[in-house]
């Protein structure tokens, strides 16, 4: 009986994942039109990180956290100057190359650094976890949805709550208009592109301790962070949320009761249904543009 | 000196220059029209002028400083505030905020100071005050066109450029747009008003400038242009001796 809340616990807690890494998707895509082929990689960046400090360098562990956090920002700072600033004039497609190189960079720099076995990570907190009601609340997992939530809801104050959180919605609405009210574009940009790394590298760091930290853990990720996020109406952030989720609980419903080696599939069979239903997704309603 | 002056500017999209050597001044306190058919180049001045585009040659100087080619960003910070063609308010965004952020050129100023100037800015367009919480996109054209020019009057420009502020508005808010417009001036702040609506925009306007092609054709006081041969027949058509 206790079957059911169980997987929706472990399936929200992916999902989690899911959709921090989807956030940063679309937060990127509205500020800039371009889909960031290197998002997944942020997150397996964030997990290096961890492994470099906590374990190379035996820096204590929530340290470690805060340090790669921090990098992370800079991170992607300078992925911004790096990749997406000297093409942002240009065209959609070459700054989506743009990205797709930077994301075989990065691997590859880091196969080169750390060769091809996968690292580990220990769990994050110092018990395995709660039994409430037949069932068991990996702490893990717990910690996944408690930062989440908490990193949502911040979020949404800032964005809803700060000047700066206005000017960053002007830059993705309209940049021209923007920078005539002299807003700083460019900088909106780059503290765009600082936080979306900041929720890549922490879906990196929860997430390490259930797999395996590895080159192309992101690849896997940003697949169904990006499925996720055009379930939820791409480009609505609310809907990269929801998308998340459901794609982590769908995802682990489907593991547990039709097939386990099958479970990527569901993700991609869920959004084939989207793609035919729905292909706006759940949010995706255009904001109409009055005369 | 003029608080706006450009020597022989030159700009366009393509090869060919969209403006062909463009000189005006515009003095501090004025109403300046700029007029002229469709594709004559008028938003094309603006965009040079406030940075959105980059001259080719020529010099605009602003209260005395050269900002040929100087960023968008850095020429509304000293006081110049472009209203572009077609309102441009951000969707997503209240009324409220839209107008807000009208003052980002202005860098960090005290909250009570920014709510006197957003109530400033409802007290010029009182019909918006009850969109305030509503989101832009939601507005009618008209009412969209207040909150542009609340937006741009947030910025405390010591000059307004608007672009063809009546451009799709019925009648009667038109004129109530250009009675705000010589409103705004006696305020204080100098406009540079951009216009297919000639006769309108010469009713307030102390000089004007009649654009053909990239090239400025004519310039003078409103009677100077209504008499005018070469713009009666070009811009005003039929409608002066109707009137
Ligand atoms: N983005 C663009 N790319 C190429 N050419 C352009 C562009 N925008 C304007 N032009 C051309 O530049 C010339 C001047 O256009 P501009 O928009 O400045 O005219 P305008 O006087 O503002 O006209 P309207 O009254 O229609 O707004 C026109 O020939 C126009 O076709
Ligand atoms: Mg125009």
């Amino acid at each position: 009986m206790s079957m059911i809340p169980q997987l929706l616990f472990t399936g929200l807690g992916i999902g989690s994942i899911y959709a921090l890494v989807a956030l940063g998707f679309v937060l990127i895509y509205r500020a800039t039109n371009v889909v960031n082929f290197a998002q997944g990689d942020f997150s397996m960046i964030g997990a290096f990180i961890m492994v470099v400090l906590a374990i190379d360098l035996g820096v204590p562990y929530w340290i470690a956290v805060i340090v790669a956090v921090v990098t992370m920002a800079a991170f992607g700072i300078l992925f911004n100057y790096g990749v997406y600033y000297p093409l942002r004039h240009r065209t959609f497609l070459p700054v989506v190359i743009s990205t797709i190189g930077a994301s075989i960079l990065l691997q590859n720099g880091v196969l080169a650094a750390y060769g091809p076995h996968p690292q580990s990570l220990p769990p994050m907190l110092p018990f395995p976890g709660f039994t409430v009601g037949g069932v068991f609340l990996d702490s893990q997992y717990l910690l996944i949805l408690v930062v989440t939530f908490a990193l949502v809801a911040l979020q949404y104050l800032f964005f809803e709550r700060t000047m700066l959180g206005k000017k960053l919605q002007a830059t993705s609405q309209d940049k021209e208009m923007a920078s005539l009210l002299g807003i700083p574009v460019a900088l909106m940009i780059g503290i765009t592109f600082a936080y979306s790394a900041v929720l890549g590298g922490v879906a990196g760091i929860l997430v390490a301790p259930l797999l395996f930290v590895s080159i192309n853990m992101g690849s896997t990720i940003a697949l169904k962070a990006f499925a996720a996020s055009i379930i939820g109406g791409f480009g609505d952030v609310t809907g990269a949320i929801v998308g998340g989720l459901a794609l982590g609980v769908v995802e682990t419903f489907g593991a547990a009761y039709i097939s386990v080696p099958y479970k990527d599939g569901f993700a991609f069979l869920v959004l084939f249904l989207f793609l035919m239903v729905r292909p706006q997704g759940v949010f995706g309603e255009k904001v109409a543009e009055k005369a | 000196m003029a608080l706006l002056e450009l020597d022989g500017v030159t700009a366009g999209y393509t090869a060919v220059d969209a403006l062909n050597g463009i000189s005006l001044r515009v003095e501090d306190g004025e109403i300046v029209t700029l007029l002229g058919a469709n594709g004559a180049g008028k938003t094309t001045t603006l965009r040079t002028i406030s940075g959105l585009m980059k001259p080719r040659s020529g010099s605009i100087r602003f209260m005395g400083q050269e900002i040929a080619g100087a960023s968008a960003n850095a020429i509304v910070r000293l006081g110049l505030s472009h209203v572009p063609e077609g309102r441009r308010i951000f969707p997503g965004l209240t009324v409220r905020e839209n107008i807000l952020l009208g003052s980002s050129n202005r860098g960090r100023v005290p909250r009570a100071e920014l709510d006197r100037d957003l109530e400033a800015a409802f007290g010029i367009f009182p019909d918006i005050l009850k969109f305030a919480d509503s989101p832009g996109w939601t507005l009618s054209g008209g009412q969209q066109q207040m909150v542009a020019v609340a937006r741009g009057l947030m910025a405390r420009p010591k000059l307004l450029m608007l672009d063809e502020p009546s451009l799709g508005l019925a009648p009667i808010i038109v004129q109530q747009v250009f009675r705000t417009i010589a409103d705004i001036r006696a305020r204080g702040t100098t406009v540079l008003l951009v216009e297919q609506n000639a006769h309108m925009a010469l009713s307030i306007a102390d000089r004007g400038y009649v654009l053909e092609t990239g090239r400025l054709i004519v310039e003078g006081p409103p009677a100077t242009l209504l008499d005018n041969e070469e713009v009666r027949a070009a811009y005003l058509g039929g409608r002066v001796t109707a009137e």
